[in-house]
């Protein structure tokens, strides 16, 4: 059931009804509702995996309390690893462990040995990267002592497998959603609305910008050697807002149909294309991702504190292990690498938190300084992208490679019976309205609202891609 | 909340209205279009005079040489659609009555597309736009499994088919961008091509004993005093399963059997569509057989 589904135009007013009309006595009348409601939601995909996520529930709910509950440092150790290694294990199963059998038996075969690995033949379950790192950081949150273990299990079923997030984050925090959660929801108009413009511009996001950018493409990508300099340029690009639309557009609906629940999720995506610099992207970008691992893996790691290599040792492991986190493939591995190279310059002149403001300009010579850093920025992404998007590394480099080589500017026709710029406009429209309102979490909403919301209804009825259907791309991560 | 489920059927009107205003805005467009197809050109004409209207799928589009039927004084019209079933060649007859043609001859291609009377997504969905402005179309879909959401809900069905009559399609409809879909008399020639599908394995296909839409077509050109010539064409040499032509001759042992007329693979752009040269010499024996004076 994807949030652009018919199924699911119908699934959350059925539950929007009950939880504020049927299920509305208490906080637990309302979370049970939920629970229910979430496991169907998820159930929708595959039904065999909600036993995986209500395992993955019940082990992070028991051993946080046994970790809360010992009196030895041994027992809280023990208590913390399991739930470590047994997390960390689902996701090496059904994630990685085909990739590093396979990586081995080609390195062995580099080295003239014959390997035949034995591959594991399932599917990955939906959402397993979501539900995994929520569930870690609430255990890494009890050992730490920084929160208290969550004792009633619906509550905390509810932090980890809530509807909205379940799938493809944003990754929760316990402190931030946990206490949510423990008090009734009171409906609140204001919120609610707020919550409705943040679902039509998500759509907007997802169904007019990433799958209209998907269809483009695709044919520019999976047709790579048969394309010009100009596709090749536009092809990254129009990828760069595929993937841009398609996760912040979901997220944009996850946070607000969870405002029609009367519960606030961490913003994901902040005009992460107005960046001024990589650091910058990195802020605004998959922004519940990024704190995690810097608050998980970048700051026990030692963070900035040790010396210059230590502090270029924990950026290259963190921006590797998070292209690694998004799939199995060299080419994620090497998207992160790249990422962390980007960020280098920064890190050792001391730059990185320079653009913590919002970009404002005037009419001056700063202002081109600021525009010019935007756009390096924004195509230091976009080459960033080619391997993220690429099915191999061979592939991005060869793409690159023809980019500087054919030397060809003229416009393509592509396969699929379209020019291969007549997106421009499009993007350029949107990217005009999303600057416009870059100080606001979307442009639906203030002075004439109604209006707004009848050209973004319009853009969707009339503009989206329907027929080519894509899914979410985050649902594969 | 009484304010909030206000405000939501207040978004809902909005929808619908945008809706309402879009699907007009696009029916007339498409009422405009002339020089992009075949079906937007009948549905825009009137009381056409034919002596031959072909019909039928690629494999009429690519074998019938209109201009050869021209050259011996026959007023023809290839409407071949290239992806199209016998669905869409019978809803295209019938909007030629609805827009009284007068037509003396009808040449169906009833071969491989006898195995199935469903309807071809891709080409159906060219009609849709029209589905208010007439009966014929609005009737012929009347038994299709999504009619009420393609005929009631506004702007559905462009929605739908987004790809065939959507945004882009309106566009290059208001821009006057032509195709070559109407230029050479409906006929599209192809030509030899190196790594052109030379094979081809029909053994599970089977020709349905009625076929709906092949005794729709029947029935048609019967009522309306219309010389119906139903006529197999040719398929190229390595095909497995060639006697499911035989099967069609005994369901149907009206339809002409000119498979074996051309074979040579010289003679084929792919298995199933000859170059313009086959056509030609295929074109050039149903001349000769059926319509030599």
């Amino acid at each position: 059931m994807f949030f652009n589904s018919l199924a699911f135009a119908i699934f959350l007013p059925i539950v929007f009804f009950l939880y504020w009309f049927v299920f509305n006595k208490n906080k637990s009348t309302q979370n049970a509702l939920l629970i229910v409601a979430s496991y169907y939601f998820y159930s929708c995909w595959d039904w065999r995996f909600l036993f995986l996520l209500v395992f993955s529930t019940f082990l992070d709910y028991f051993t946080g309390i046994q970790i809360e509950k010992s009196n030895s440092e041994k027992s809280r150790k023990f208590w913390f690893w399991l739930s470590i290694l047994v997390n960390l294990g689902f996701l090496g199963i059904f994630k990685y462990y085909n990739f590093f059998a396979n990586s081995f038996a080609e390195m062995f075969t580099a080295f003239g040995f014959k390997a035949s690995p034995i591959l594991l033949n399932v599917i990955l379950p939906v959402g397993i990267s979501f539900y995994t790192f929520h569930g870690l950081s609430y255990v890494i949150d009890i050992y730490y002592k920084r929160i208290k273990a969550e004792y009633n299990f619906i509550d905390y079923s509810l932090f980890v497998s809530y509807f909205p997030l379940l799938v493809a984050g944003p990754i929760e925090r316990a402190t931030h959603l946990l206490p949510q959660v423990k008090v009734k929801r009171e409906f609140n108009y204001e919120t609610a609305k707020e919550g409705i413009y943040q679902i039509i511009w998500g759509l907007v996001k997802k169904v007019v910008i990433a799958d209209t950018c998907a269809v483009y493409a695709n044919a520019i990508f999976d047709n790579y050697p048969s394309m010009n300099s100009f596709s090749l340029i536009l092809g990254a690009i129009y990828f760069a807002f595929q993937i841009y639309g398609d996760f912040s557009g979901y997220s944009d609906i996850a946070l607000g149909v969870s405002k029609l629940f009367g519960l606030d999720l961490l913003r994901n995506f902040n005009y992460p294309y107005f960046s001024r610099d990589i650091a910058e992207f990195w802020r605004r970008w998959h922004i519940s991702l990024s704190s995690w691992f810097r608050d998980y893996l970048y700051i026990p790691l030692g963070g900035s504190k040790g010396g210059l290599w230590m502090k270029i040792r924990n950026t290259f492991i963190i921006f590797i292990v998070s292209g690694f986190w998004h799939g199995a493939n060299w080419t994620y591995i090497v998207w992160g690498f790249i990422n962390a190279v980007y960020f280098l310059p920064l890190l050792l002149s001391n730059s990185n938190r320079n653009n913590i403001d919002s970009v404002v300009l005037k009419w001056n010579l700063d202002s081109i300084r600021v525009l010019f850093s935007i756009l390096t920025t924004f195509l230091l992404t976009c080459v960033a992208w080619v391997f993220f998007r690429a099915k191999t590394i061979t592939d991005a480099v060869l793409y690159l490679k023809r980019i500087f080589t054919t030397r060809d500017f003229a416009f393509q026709y592509l396969d699929n019976e379209r020019y291969n710029f007549e997106l421009l406009l499009m993007i350029g429209v949107f990217v005009l309205v999303e600057w416009n309102n870059r100080m606001k979490v979307e442009p639906i909403s203030g002075k004439k609202s109604m209006l707004k919301m009848a050209l973004a209804i319009l853009a969707i009825i009339a503009f989206g891609t329907y027929s080519d259907y894509k899914e979410f791309i985050y649902f594969q991560f | 909340m009484k304010k909030f489920l206000l405000y939501i059927f207040k978004i809902l009107i909005v929808t619908i209205l945008v809706a309402v205003l879009l699907d007009g805005l696009y029916t007339y467009v498409f009422m405009q279009s002339k020089n992009r197809g075949k079906i937007e050109a009948v549905v825009n004409s009137k009381k056409e005079k034919y002596d031959v209207v072909i019909l039928g799928s690629s494999r009429a589009n690519n074998h019938f040489v209109s201009q050869m039927f021209e050259e011996k004084g026959l007023k023809t019209f290839n409407y071949g659609m290239s992806g199209g079933h016998l669905f869409e060649a019978s809803l295209m007859l019938k909007l030629m009555i609805e827009r009284k043609y007068e037509i003396k001859n009808v040449i169906l291609e009833a071969d491989l597309n006898l195995s199935n009377d469903q309807e071809s997504e891709g080409v159906a969905a060219k009609f849709l736009p029209y589905i208010h402005c007439s009966n014929a179309i609005k009737e012929h879909f009347l038994t299709e499994e999504n009619f009420n959401e393609l005929y009631y809900i506004p702007f559905y069905r462009y929605i739908k088919f987004d790809s065939k009559i959507g945004f882009r399609e309106v566009y290059k409809i208001a821009e006057n961008e032509k195709t070559n879909a109407l230029d050479n008399l409906g006929f599209y020639p192809l030509e030899k091509h190196k790594n052109g599908n030379m094979k081809n394995n029909i053994v599970n296909l089977n020709p349905l004993p009625h076929n709906k839409y092949y005794e729709e077509i029947k029935h048609i050109c019967k009522k309306n005093n219309i010389n119906f010539i139903a006529v197999m064409t040719p398929m190229c040499e390595n095909v497995v399963g060639m006697n499911y032509f035989d099967k069609v001759k005994k369901a149907y042992p009206e339809i002409h059997n000119y498979e074996n007329v051309v074979v040579e693979n010289k003679y084929f752009s792919s298995c199933g569509h000859m170059t313009s040269e086959g056509a030609r010499l295929f074109t050039g024996r149903i001349i000769n057989d059926f319509f030599k004076k």
